[in-house]
């Protein structure tokens, strides 16, 4: 593949370099320390943070939103701790993620299950019975716990967000 | 001001000035000022004949103060000032007028305006002219002798040259022997060199250097005086052995029973309570180690006394005090290595097999802690695969952000000392961008990519791991072939991070040097006066001043003796002409002026039963903060007095008439 | 400092419950005061994802709640505790984002302040409670147990904000365990990921992530595990099954316990008021050693 410069478009990274304030993804040397840490990457090779980074820069990340695999990153943040130029690459795609909501791509089912569920609920997820050692299935109320209130209790708070979440609805 | 008269020059300065504004037009305005007996316009004023028209016209007309419209002073004050002299003038009845980058270069999109602002410049310096006084400057002899802190190859070469050119040398070096750092090194790059072959031939000719005096085993604890004239004290250190009996034979340390940590091998081993630096040392004189010594620490032993065949052990030594009188100072610290702890994900200090470049090189040489094996220190056995970390803690915002500057060359050495030590190991050299400069730096770099079982892998690891067996295991991303690269390492070696002294704080505060961001000391100008410092008669040689190699190191201390010969030889040192006066009838003592001095120059004293404030002309640098200070007017600058400056203000602030 | 607001995010209260027995029945038995804070929800952690504002609202509103209250917050999972102190630290230094956080609180009546001491289990019963007061209250010691402290990466990273453990390492976390009689010690990549946050996009990968960290935790000798993380437990706990099906090692099997169901066990309760029997992986291995049946 070659690179016609005149795609580069550097919009996405003053985007994203306003996103990630106080950290500088525009400082990175590609070390790769970043993806010698990276918890993802022991297990998916194909998600490389300093390759990200670099594809930032360069704005061409069309073809890194449509694999999704910026949804990958276990956000274990190795890479922030070690980055020797700030870039902090966890920071990065999580503007890239933004980012892309934003655009209209969509995230993987179950965040878009989470943020409906903490509109409607509260919690990313509803109170479930759980299986024990004994094979019995118990819930709150049986194993004696304060019941669970609905947190959101005025509307005003369901709205801001259903403002700020609803757009992966 | 009886009979001021004032000859006015503008100068075309080619089409500089003229290309904007109409010098002859300035002239004109300027000949009806108060006080002008001439005023011309001339091509270049500071050429030949240029100058000559200002000689005539003093002597013709009999000016006594000249006004000069041209180019910054910065560029030519000097040359008119020397043409003042040559007329029989006082340089400072000298004014210079800048109409060329405050006026001209600036402004030639508004030619009127630039003429008029031209005009009122003029106006202004004619009004100040008036003012303007004789000055002189004052000299003070310089003590012809310098001291040279450090005792590393860059203070030894400093104190050669400084000796050479027949000035005393007092070399106050900190350890128990000079020789620094290289005496650490088994070789240098990129020829290979045996680092201490080359360096005690030097360290004997300091020794037996009639002009240099050592004091080893010595710190500066104190520093007063000025450039040319310092008073230094230097802490002679208790050694506990009489260095005037001692022959340094050596039989103490081979009979002492007590174990110390080995500083010199970088904790690799040990040494005794009673010992040499190492076995070259010079001064080849023992110290013992109070905190190591098992009569210092249980009232037992005194072995070293008992073998010594000339009595030369004193348990009973005193910390002792020399004063010294030297004209000027060369600070010639050196380095340390950034303490790689900090960086945890790399297990220094935790797991055994991670050592740093420094200790590489004592285990490499022949006379270290394994004779010149190259061990895991694990168990002792050879490594077969070493992986070399370069940018240890170097380009790091989080630990050391600026670039090491030998790290890659020294790495490239090390891949030589395992290959030599260990011809079949495999060595992979993790790199980020590898930086080899230097006069013999690239083809030394070409033959090591060539060498079999050598890898260069561009990537930084991030974590470091230990298995059971003491190996170490880790991923690095290779980014040349796209690839996780899972590593064991039998051993790993951290090329790391240099920083400046840890504890030269106090001594950079005695010596009123500043330090940049990186703790390093200051220079007067990074490119152009790399080997001076703000304060007079302070000069930087060696890595003090930044990280840099050997030859570096030389060159760079070799100018700093240099400079501090030019210093001393020139054997006077003269007041700057802007000096801070005190008009001791105003002066109520406040002491204000001396709490703004940067350079201690001001101090109050009693006279006729009042204080007033005194300036001491040698160490006065000429800055105004205390003029600007002084709440009574009292403390006024030479070229700078309140009248001169007012006048000048209120010339501009009435506007050209 | 004894009285702390219990924050316990989603995912304790919706389905870790044994965290939540526990630390109720163990926290007031070393003089900590827990006051129920049930308005407070989910602190918003996992959706930065979608929208960044959103889930500094989210644990701003709770940090403004708590602030009215007057109390610290205890927060028992590793993420809800970064966020609350990564939301201070962000509001801190963003005067645009303050304000216009400040607008949506207003909205609803609540007045922004972050101004509230946020704290994480271990630091509670290092700093808090302290390793002294726990010896003393230790009768059943863990002794010969040797238990690998699984940190999570939450508990140690990013060090630009207050960390439960400030120095990388679970130094707090591993004292506290040596207090209550066990055995600790080294294995690699202690500080590793367990791999929950990949589990929307591809649970496989999830699952052999956490299999490193229990394969090592295996070949260097550890008998059981042990977390502070409601997410953590899910993938080392919960998934065990999944984890050895996934990557077709049977051998990848180890107790794992909330570190509050440890110290209860250590001063003396008995697992049903730890919700032992809650834990899916074979915690009765330990138990038989303490000589304490799962079922009392």
């Amino acid at each position: 593949m070659s690179l016609d410069v005149r795609l580069i478009d550097k919009k996405i990274l003053e985007d994203v370099i306003e996103l990630v304030k106080p950290h500088t993804p525009q400082y990175c040397y590609q070390c790769a320390k970043c993806t010698s840490a990276c918890s993802t990457s022991k297990v998916l090779p194909e998600y490389k943070p300093h390759l990200i980074v670099a594809l930032t820069r360069l704005g061409l990340i069309k073809e890194l939103l449509n694999s999704g695999i910026i949804w990958a990153c276990s956000e274990c943040w190795k890479c922030a701790e070690y980055c020797p130029q700030n870039v902090a690459p966890v920071e990065v795609v999580i503007a890239l993620k933004n980012l892309a909501i934003a655009m209209g791509y969509k995230p993987p089912e179950d965040l878009k299950v989470m943020a409906k569920n903490v509109i409607e609920l509260g919690y990313i997820s509803p109170p479930i019975e759980v299986l024990s050692k004994e094979f019995e299935m118990y819930s709150r109320t049986t194993l004696e716990l304060p019941p669970l209130i609905k947190p959101y209790i005025n509307t005003e708070a369901v709205n801001n967000l259903r403002k700020l979440f609803g757009g992966v609805l | 001001m009886s009979d001021v008269r004032v000859g006015v020059y503008i100068c075309h300065c080619g089409k500089n000035i003229a290309g904007v504004i109409n010098p002859a037009k300035v002239a004109e305005f300027a000949s009806k000022l108060p006080n002008v007996v001439v005023a011309r316009d001339y091509m270049y004023m500071c050429s030949s004949p240029g100058q000559s028209l200002i000689e005539e016209d003093i002597k013709k007309y009999n000016l006594n103060r000249v006004i000069v419209a041209a180019c910054s002073p910065r560029m030519h004050e000097p040359t008119f000032q020397a043409v003042l002299k040559r007329a029989g003038l006082n340089p400072w009845l000298l004014q210079m007028v800048n109409i060329r980058e405050h006026d001209t270069w600036v402004h030639e999109d508004t030619p009127d305006k630039a003429e008029e602002k031209a005009k009122e410049l003029v106006a202004a310096a004619v009004a100040r002219a008036t003012h303007l006084y004789e000055i002189t400057t004052e000299k003070a002899p310089v003590v012809k002798s310098a001291l040279v802190i450090g005792g590393g190859i860059a203070g030894i070469r400093a104190a050669l040259d400084l000796a050479n050119a027949g000035i005393k040398v007092y070399l106050v070096e900190k350890r128990q022997s000079i020789g620094g750092r290289m005496a650490q090194l088994d070789k240098t790059f990129p020829t290979l060199d045996c680092s201490k072959c080359i360096l005690t031939p030097l360290m004997v000719d300091v020794a037996r250097h009639p002009n240099i005096e050592i004091y080893a085993y010595s710190e500066v604890v104190d520093v007063s005086g000025s450039a040319g004239d310092f008073k230094v004290k230097i802490k002679l250190k208790p050694t506990y052995v009489d260095w005037s009996k001692c022959t340094g034979c050596g039989t103490c340390v081979e009979k002492c029973p007590g174990k110390a940590p080995n500083e010199f091998d970088e904790g690799l081993g040990f040494r005794k309570a009673i010992y040499f630096e190492f076995a070259q040392a010079v001064p080849r004189r023992p110290v013992i180690d109070p905190r190591y010594c098992l009569w210092f620490t249980k009232g037992i032993c005194r072995v070293c006394s008992k073998v010594c065949p000339v009595g030369a052990i004193d348990y009973e030594q005193k910390e002792r005090y020399v004063e010294l009188n030297v004209g000027a100072i060369v600070v010639a610290i050196g380095y340390e290595i950034y303490d790689m702890t900090k960086m945890v994900e790399y297990g220094y200090g935790k797991f055994k097999n991670v050592i740093t470049g420094l200790q590489l090189e004592r285990l490499s040489d022949a006379d270290g802690p394994t004779k010149g094996r190259i061990v895991r220190l694990s168990d002792g056995r050879e490594p077969k695969t070493v992986a070399i970390v370069l940018c240890a803690g170097s380009r790091d915002e989080k630990h050391v952000r600026y670039c090491c500057r030998f790290g890659c060359a020294a790495a490239l050495k090390h891949v030589y000392y395992v290959k030599h030590a260990v011809p079949d190991a495999k060595v992979l050299v993790l790199y980020t961008d590898v930086r080899a400069f230097g006069k013999g730096f690239e083809e030394f770099y070409q033959k090591v990519r060539s060498w079999d079982d050598v890898y260069f892998i561009r990537g930084r690891p991030a974590e470091i791991f230990e298995d059971k067996d003491g190996s170490l295991i880790f991923d690095v991303y290779d980014s040349n072939t796209n690839q996780l690269i899972n590593v064991r390492a039998d051993l790993v070696v951290l090329e790391s991070a240099v920083v400046p002294p840890k504890d030269w704080e106090p001594l950079r505060r005695l010596l009123k040097v500043s330090c940049d961001p990186g703790g390093f000391a200051l220079e007067l100008h990074p490119k152009l006066r790399p080997f001076e410092t703000t304060a007079d008669g302070i000069f930087l040689a060696g890595t003090i001043q930044g990280p840099k190699d050997i030859p570096d190191t030389v060159a760079h201390a070799a100018a700093a003796a240099a400079v501090a010969i030019g210093f001393l030889l020139k054997g006077y040192v003269e007041s700057v002409p802007y000096l801070a006066t005190v008009n001791e009838d105003l002066c109520s003592g406040c002491g204000l002026c001396v709490s703004v001095c940067p350079y201690d120059a001001i101090t109050i004293e009693e006279k006729e039963g009042r204080r007033v404030a005194k300036v001491n002309v040698i160490r006065c640098k000429g800055c105004g903060a205390c003029a600007a200070t002084c709440p009574s007017g009292a403390m006024q600058q030479h070229y700078f007095t309140d009248t001169q400056i007012l006048s000048e203000v209120s010339t501009l602030a009435g506007g050209a008439k | 400092m004894s009285k702390f607001l219990l924050f316990l995010g989603c995912t304790i209260p919706t389905k870790q419950y044994a965290y939540e027995i526990s630390a109720r029945n163990v926290l007031p038995r070393l003089g900590i005061e827990l006051v129920d804070f049930p308005e407070a929800g989910c602190c918003g952690f996992p959706l930065k994802g979608i929208n960044k504002k959103g889930w500094v609202y989210m644990s701003a509103r709770i940090l403004s709640i708590a602030a009215k209250k007057g109390l610290p917050i205890l927060a028992l999972c590793n993420g809800c505790d970064t966020s609350l102190r990564k939301i201070k630290d962000i509001l801190k230094h963003d005067e645009v984002l303050r304000n216009e956080i400040a607008e949506l609180l207003s909205r609803e009546g609540i007045k922004l302040n972050f101004n509230v001491d946020v704290y994480h289990t271990i630091e509670v019963l290092h700093d808090f409670v302290g390793i002294e007061r726990i010896k003393a209250l230790v009768v059943r010691p863990l002794k010969g147990i040797k238990i690998a402290s699984y940190p999570g990466c939450h508990m140690l990273r990013p060090t630009d904000i207050p960390r439960p453990e400030p120095s990388g390492e679970p130094k707090k976390f591993d004292s506290i365990l040596s207090a209550l009689g066990a055995e600790v010690g080294y294995y690699p990549d202690k500080g590793g990921c367990c791999g929950a946050t990949m589990l929307p996009y591809s649970p496989k990968h999830a699952f052999k992530l956490t299999a490193i960290k229990i394969k090592n935790m295996k070949d260097f000798g550890f008998q059981a595990t042990t977390t502070s993380c409601p997410y953590c437990m899910e993938m080392l706990d919960s998934k065990q099954d999944a984890i050895r099906a996934e990557v077709g090692d049977d051998t990848l099997s180890i107790p794992v316990f909330y570190i509050t169901q440890l110290v209860g066990l250590a001063i003396g309760l008995k697992p049903k008021e730890l919700g032992l029997n809650l834990n899916l992986s074979p915690v009765e291995e330990v138990l038989e050693r303490l000589g304490v049946s799962i079922y009392e």
